[in-house]
């Protein structure tokens, strides 16, 4: 499969590392040598330095042998620009386009029909509601959704507390009753292991657990982590995704506070937002934090365009009393590093985009996709009438190795399978690889029977 | 620097390199000519040692190499392929260690320098591997081993960029493995077309392949004592030139005219400057010979033309004594030496994009001086060079003469006369092979004292890397840890 990426900053930068290390030829456009030379040294991919809206570079790129186009840069306008010409030039491609424009995103349906253009919502959508779920369950360090919702997928830190320190996964069943949780991945030492049976979850662990929506209050209280009393939230920041955050908490029985520097910005939020107390000051600021009773706070929630202040604004609520810091953080290099610092709750915008390209990105009928760490990916799936996976059971359908059957839902029901389920035609179910196993994954999924 | 990863690398081109043995060794069983004992021994020491170091270093996985590496590695890579490539000289009868190893170095960097008077008295299995040498060594045995294994990936990178010639390495492919395999398939795919060329101008099998792998990679070792003009044909002569010059041209180039853009060649501004070189000299050349040494214009045309494909190209065949020509025609071939062929050929030498490149910046500083005030940018044909790529370049160059000058002293010293030493220098650094005086065309590097024949090895192996990915090794900081 061959793909074209226009736009070289992160999200292109993970997005093609992602399909380089799956195996498929990646083209990626930019006008900045500097980024391409930086992509060079990282991926075996091809770049190409010019404008990704100019019809002579797509050519030059090979765009009429590609399948795929995705236009990831800073501006919805080169984007579109961009899968026009691109839809002009090979009309059959896959196109998507990262748009952060409101008003651009109200017209996607007439942009998918008219010229074919997929369209991948600006993140910031995303963002928020990953810190809504954090909110409600504060032990989970990541937390995203599967089938629309209904699914979660969520990672938590095994601590010395943890009821699971210690417990191999055969006798997980036992510990945790009827809750109803499957562990998808364990993460140790920033290795993604898909575990079988005899592993063993150990302190130290970050493990990843798919569960029902309805499931997960009950499996976090189980986890040692009550929902305390999340009353009052400050935010720092108040761009796009700030003032998102504060519309949607404050319809909650929340206390709101939302700081932002700019005293012009300021005015804008007051007049957008209701209940939320806006609050002009500068987050990194010691003393205009204790002015605002931080120590009293419950979650602080840095949001600035700015990761370094983000990180300097967390540190130091955590330090004044703050029990709990989400800081929003861009650059996906940092994120093994925040642990150590002591921040665990971290949303991501650009990985938000770049996981929802993957849906997009993934054939055999996937529906979403979650990564974990870069090493592992959780798909969603329907399996369609003639798929050749329908009939069999799961045991005799010989998955790669380092892929693992999640769940399967029928109808409104989620089930748990075993090696004897057989998957019926119009399931839908989870299924967790590697990312070296993918290209096989999609392969088994797209296969039709009769054909194999 | 992770010198598992470097060593684990080199074992496995070198497993590469012993087992492309095999093919003279089945030449030498299929004439029984007496080279079977000693390639037979070679093969089995060159895998046995690729093997040996592939076991014992190992490497990680996912094998990321980062660009000191690269470097490291190829320079690794080509001194031992160079050492073990002498084996079967060595093994074979070859007057000295060194003689061995000059000439596998020569055949591998493409250089074509021999130091052998009698070749046609080499057994036909030892006469097939000097060429094969050629033929490896030109598109690259690194981009060779790249195409054949999947693994070396990102760092595949690295290591494309610090073996092929020219001031940019560019990716034909989204992968470097296919990029590696697509450009083998075009080297392939001429090397079969000018064998069969050959063929159907009278020479047998063998000649055909061997002067086809010394052609195709711009290197020059023949068959035959007297080189090409052993065969006195017009047909062979042409035939010859013409590939020659097709393997100095950028290979990326080739590939487009299969993608179905016959026009690239023409459209890139290296590409005409090269063809426009040769035809201005190759006419010059053609004026001053016809009469004093040629009688007819035909003749006349045809040694001119080899004569300078041989020599810009890089290649080092022959089939005239250019040193009985008059001194102008001698000095302009000895300017082809310097220039050499394009970025991204078979060809050593400066490269024309370079000279081109080094001419305009030149010209930019003139025009600075009349007008202090103006914006005056390098353009190559409508791009713009941005100042990293000039200062390279002008790096390189002000590198190649001081090494062409400090190896030429060093000649001297060693009792060589100075157009002997000068101009071995530059045949050995651009990879052409004859120079003049003591190593004019019609004669060989053998008579020439030991310890320059090393100087001269070191020559070739530092023109065919192109001089930085070698002299980066002999910098104190590059080893700091």
């Amino acid at each position: 499969m061959k793909a074209i990426i226009i736009g070289a900053g992160e999200v292109g930068f993970y997005v093609a590392q992602r399909l380089a290390s799956e195996q498929k030829d990646v083209v990626v456009i930019d006008r900045n040598p500097a980024v391409l030379q930086r992509i060079l040294d990282h991926m075996d991919v091809q770049v190409l330095e010019g404008s990704g809206c100019s019809p002579l570079v797509l050519g030059e790129a090979g765009i009429q042998k590609a399948n795929m186009l995705l236009a990831v840069t800073d501006s919805d306008e080169i984007n579109l620009m961009a899968c026009t010409f691109a839809n002009m030039l090979a009309p059959g491609l896959t196109k998507l386009a990262r748009i952060r424009n409101d008003e651009y995103i109200a017209y996607a349906e007439h942009l998918s029909r008219e010229i074919g253009i997929g369209i991948i919502v600006n993140p910031e959508v995303e963002v928020v509601r990953t810190i809504e779920h954090m909110l409600s369950a504060p032990g989970a360090v990541d937390i995203s959704d599967l089938a629309g919702g209904r699914i979660k997928l969520a990672g938590t830190w095994i601590t010395e507390a943890n009821p699971l320190a210690g417990t191999r996964l055969m006798d997980l069943r036992g510990k945790v009753g009827d809750r109803r949780m499957i562990v998808a991945a364990i993460v140790r030492n920033d290795k993604v292991i898909v575990p079988s049976g005899a592993d063993e979850i150990r302190r130290g662990d970050l493990v990843y657990f798919v569960c029902e929506d309805t499931e997960l209050q009950p499996v976090f209280s189980f986890l040692g982590n009550r929902p305390g009393r999340k009353s009052n939230v400050l935010i720092i920041g108040g761009g796009n995704i700030g003032l998102r955050l504060a519309r949607s908490l404050e319809k909650k029985p929340l206390h709101v506070k939302l700081m932002d520097k700019n005293p012009e910005r300021c005015t804008i939020l007051a007049n957008e937002l209701g209940r939320t107390v806006v609050l002009n000051g500068d987050g990194t600021d010691q003393e205009a934090l204790q002015e605002e009773n931080i120590g009293q706070m419950d979650v602080i929630v840095t949001m600035t365009g700015n990761e370094e202040s983000n990180i300097l604004s967390s540190l130091l609520a955590k330090k004044l009393g703050t029990p709990m810091a989400i800081t929003r953080l861009n650059k996906i290099a940092y994120m093994p590093l925040v642990r150590a610092i002591g921040l665990e709750h971290i949303v991501s915008p650009r990985m938000s985009a770049v996981n929802s390209i993957f849906k997009h990105v993934r054939k055999g009928g996937v529906l979403s996709t979650v990564a974990i760490k870069d090493q592992a990916e959780a798909m969603e799936a329907l399996v369609s009438q003639d798929s050749s996976l329908v009939g069999q059971p799961l045991k005799d359908l010989n998955f790669p190795m380092g892929v693992l059957v999640l769940c399967i839902m029928r109808q409104d029901s989620v089930l748990i399978p075993s090696g004897n389920d057989v998957i019926l035609s119009g399931d839908r179910f989870i299924i967790l690889s590697l990312t070296e196993s993918i290209p096989d994954v999609e392969r088994m999924l797209s296969r039709v029977r009769g054909r194999s | 620097m992770r010198w598992n990863i470097a060593w684990h690398v080199t074992g496995l081109i070198l497993l590469c390199v012993g087992l492309c043995m095999s093919l003279p060794l089945l030449c030498g069983v299929y004439y029984a000519d007496g080279s079977v004992a000693p390639l037979f021994l070679s093969l089995c020491v060159t895998v046995l040692a690729g093997a040996f170091l592939m076991f014992f270093f190992r490497r990680p996985n996912p094998l990321v190499i980062n660009h000191r590496e690269g470097m490291v590695i190829v320079a690794l890579a080509w001194a031992t392929c160079g050492v073990f490539g002498a084996l079967p000289f060595v093994l074979g009868g070859f007057p000295s260690f060194t003689d061995a190893v000059f000439e596998s170095v020569s055949g591998f960097t493409t250089t074509g320098a021999s130091i052998l008077s009698n070749i046609e008295a080499l057994p036909k299995g030892l006469l097939f591997w000097r060429s094969l040498t050629h033929w490896l060594g030109g598109m690259g045995i690194i981009v060779l081993t790249i195409a054949i294994l999947p693994f070396l990936g990102v760092g595949g990178m690295q290591l494309f960029k610090a073996e092929v010639p020219g001031p940019v390495a560019d990716k034909l492919q989204p992968r470097i493995k296919d990029t590696a395999m697509t450009l083998w398939k075009v080297y392939v795919l001429f090397t079969a077309v000018q064998t069969i060329l050959l063929l159907t101008g009278g020479m047998d099998f063998f000649d055909g392949l061997c002067h086809a792998f010394g052609t195709m990679a711009t290197g020059g070792f023949s068959t035959r004592n007297t080189s090409v003009a052993a065969y006195d044909s017009a047909y062979i002569d042409y035939v010859i030139s013409v590939f020659m010059i097709v393997a100095g041209m950028n290979f990326a180039l080739h590939f487009q005219l299969f993608r179905g853009r016959p026009l690239a060649l023409w459209r890139d501004p290296e590409c005409r400057f090269f063809v426009a070189v040769i035809g201005v000299i190759t006419g010059v050349i053609t004026v001053y010979t016809h009469g004093a040494n040629y009688s007819s214009w035909s003749e006349a045309l045809r040694f001119s033309l080899f004569q300078v494909a041989s020599i810009i190209t890089t290649t080092g065949f022959a089939t005239a004594d250019y040193e009985l020509w008059a001194p102008l025609t001698q000095g302009l071939l000895l300017l082809c030496m310097f220039v050499g062929g394009c970025a991204g050929s078979t060809a050593g030498g400066i490269k024309c994009m370079r000279v081109m490149l080094l001419i305009n910046h030149a010209y930019r500083e003139l025009f600075r001086l009349v007008h202090p005030r103006a914006v005056v940018q390098v353009k190559f044909g409508q791009k713009l060079v941005r100042d990293e790529v000039l200062n390279s370049i002008l790096g390189f160059f002000i590198l190649f003469v001081i090494l062409f000058v400090l190896s030429g002293l060093a000649l001297t010293a060693m009792g060589v006369d100075v157009l002997t030493a000068f101009s071995a220098v530059v045949a050995c650094i651009g990879n052409v092979g004859p120079g003049l005086g003591e190593v004019g065309p019609v004669d060989n590097y053998g008579g020439l004292p030991w310890l320059s024949k090393w100087v001269l090895t070191f020559c070739m192996l530092l023109g065919r890397l192109e001089i930085y990915t070698i002299l980066v090794l002999f910098i104190p900081e590059f080893w700091r840890k």
